[in-house]
């Protein structure tokens, strides 16, 4: 993201009302590598790839806002490998994390990582070392730490059913667990931070927190999220992409002032549930529109979408959800030329 | 309170331990096993999914209901079996090659399986080939394919290819479903049906064989 980009998202973040508006998507390897031609396992292994596909990217698409920007990514990996879990790469599928415990009982023996030295986050922050003298020669910067949340970590250490269901049946060592996922994220952000000065945003992406009930994140989430995002940066971007209608109302006390969420719940429904201080980046069907539609389809969602929505403030018109893998360029084109014509 | 309603309270509360004492204080009395499972689980696992659908109970909540179902047939069962009753229909269920997820094809197979349909659960990252034996060995009505990564969304499609070229395909419904799977996906791929989510399937499943049921009943082959 170029400072004048870093600055149109923040000025949407403080309230302000840019016209045209941004549009803002997030990408990552989903979408990105195979768009730009390449394998998944390619971009990951090669930081030639990794720098010139970002760049392709925001080089095509010169007005959309891309968040987080150049970040550190190994897919779902990067923060279970830190945890000892072990990798399984194919050629053009994410990468995923086995299970590292067998039972709740094992949270016992779990220990915090070290984000200086263990699993691949060293790798990470050294590949975005090294290219980082090109990102800034480009006119870009490293503007987000980025992490999976605290309870995403804890379903990829020990499954999403063994962990929800645990969390009733052995609250306790799930609040440990929790414990020790957090305390790894803060200093796993914290070093990122240490690592890239130019950071001024946190993102966390964490869809579990969505399949909960409100009291069960109340206990479960909120205190967890708010522990993580606790930290002196301006943009605090959460994603959660699962039906997220009853922990949306909490958000705010988390610190988030930035949501990204799934196409289940309209822009009005958002905002109304977390009220006005949380910019929203939404909502157009990812998948069956931006990935499957035509440019035609993507201009009509686009505007069908603006047009049911009575604000403007604090909005960065997106999909609903990460980018999708197989959404052509003419279809990014006609979302931001679309939302430029709207919003002038 | 009779013990079939205590039966389907503690599975709405998710308490395995009263649900077992309750069937076992029901069968202690006499009670029809089958009547157990249609008058207690099934009403209380539709009142779970339909409260799910509607987001007014949520994952663990479910998760929690379907180990108290599992328990309670863990009693049933043997019982059932000797009596000869059929179930529903036969399901089996899988996450599709390449896809570790396995949350929502949970959910679904406590859902049916309180429904009063029989699951073979086949796991996660279960190969084509895999659905494809089960299908010739277990002879199900329905298969239900899940899958939550967008990457793996083509080894459902390869499934049903796979079914196709094994020339099983006419022989069992396909339900697809997972938050990447959409309804027009579902069509182009050929499935039969498509659950949007766990609260769903069940529904689904019995709409699917209810149409088989109605097809086969005017002389049409099953498709």
């Amino acid at each position: 993201m170029n400072q004048e980009q870093w600055e149109t998202l923040v000025a949407v973040v403080r309230g302000e009302t840019p016209r045209p508006l941004p549009t803002g998507f997030i990408i990552d390897c989903p979408w990105l590598p195979n768009w730009a031609g390449h394998t998944i396992l390619d971009y990951f292994t090669d930081e030639r790839m990794f720098l010139e596909d970002n760049l392709k990217a925001i080089r095509t698409f010169p007005k959309a806002l891309f968040l987080p920007g150049f970040w550190s990514e190994y897919g779902m990996c990067t923060e279970p490998s830190a945890f000892g879990a072990a990798s399984v790469w194919e050629q053009n599928e994410f990468p995923f994390a086995k299970k590292v415990l067998r039972s709740p009982a094992e949270v016992d023996g779990l220990e915090r990582p070290n984000p200086r030295k263990d699993g691949l986050l060293p790798f990470v922050i050294k590949r975005l070392q090294h290219l980082e003298p090109e990102i800034e020669r480009a006119g870009h910067s490293i503007r987000f730490a980025v992490a999976r949340g605290p309870l995403n970590i804890a379903t990829f250490l020990m499954g999403a059913t063994e962990f929800l269901t645990a969390i009733k049946t052995e609250p306790e060592r799930m609040h440990r667990l929790l414990s020790i996922t957090t305390d790894f994220l803060v200093d796993w952000i914290a070093y990122q931070r240490e690592c890239f000065p130019s950071i001024d945003g946190i993102l966390l992406l964490d869809d579990i927190v969505g399949f909960v009930g409100r009291r069960d994140f109340e206990s479960f989430g909120l205190p967890y999220l708010k522990r993580a995002f606790d930290a002196d940066v301006t943009v605090k971007f959460f994603h959660n992409d699962a039906p997220c209608k009853a922990c949306a109302p909490c958000l705010p006390d988390a610190g988030i002032n930035l949501l990204n969420f799934g196409v289940q719940h309209t822009l009005g429904e958002m905002r109304a549930w977390t009220g006005d201080s949380i910019t929203l980046l939404g909502n157009v069907p990812p998948r069956d529109v931006l990935g499957a539609g035509t440019p035609a389809d993507v201009t009509r969602a686009v505007t069908d979408m603006l047009n049911a929505t009575d604000f403007r403030s604090r909005l960065i018109p997106s999909c609903g959800g990460g980018m999708p893998p197989g959404v052509p360029t003419e279809n990014i084109e006609a979302f931001v030329a679309t939302v430029e014509a709207l919003t002038r | 309170m009779s013990d079939v309603s205590s039966l389907s309270e503690a599975i709405e509360r998710g308490d395995a331990k009263a649900a077992a004492a309750a069937t076992r204080r029901a069968l202690e009395r006499g009670a029809d096993p089958m009547s157990l499972v249609s008058e207690g689980i099934s009403p209380a696992m539709t009142e779970m999914g339909r409260q799910f659908g509607e987001g007014d109970c949520f994952v663990p909540e479910l998760l929690m209901a379907a180990r108290a179902t599992k328990e309670v047939f863990e009693i049933l069962r043997p019982l059932l079996s000797q009596k000869g009753t059929k179930p529903v229909a036969r399901v089996v269920l899988g996450t599709v090659r390449g896809d570790l997820h396995d949350i929502g094809k949970n959910l679904v197979g406590a859902l049916l399986e309180g429904g009063g349909f029989e699951v073979t659960d086949l796991g996660v990252d279960v190969p084509p080939e895999r659905f494809v034996a089960a299908v010739e060995h277990q002879k199900p009505e329905i298969v239900g394919l899940s899958a939550l990564l967008t990457t793996t969304l083509p080894a459902m499609k390869a499934t049903l290819e796979a079914l196709r070229d094994a020339g099983i395909r006419g022989q069992v419904k396909v339900m697809i479903g997972g938050a990447p799977v959409t309804a027009s996906y579902a069509d182009a791929i050929g499935a039969d049906g498509y659950a949007e989510n766990a609260g769903t399937a069940v529904d689904l499943a019995r709409r699917l064989i209810g149409a088989d049921v109605a097809s086969r009943s005017k002389g049409e082959p099953a498709t």
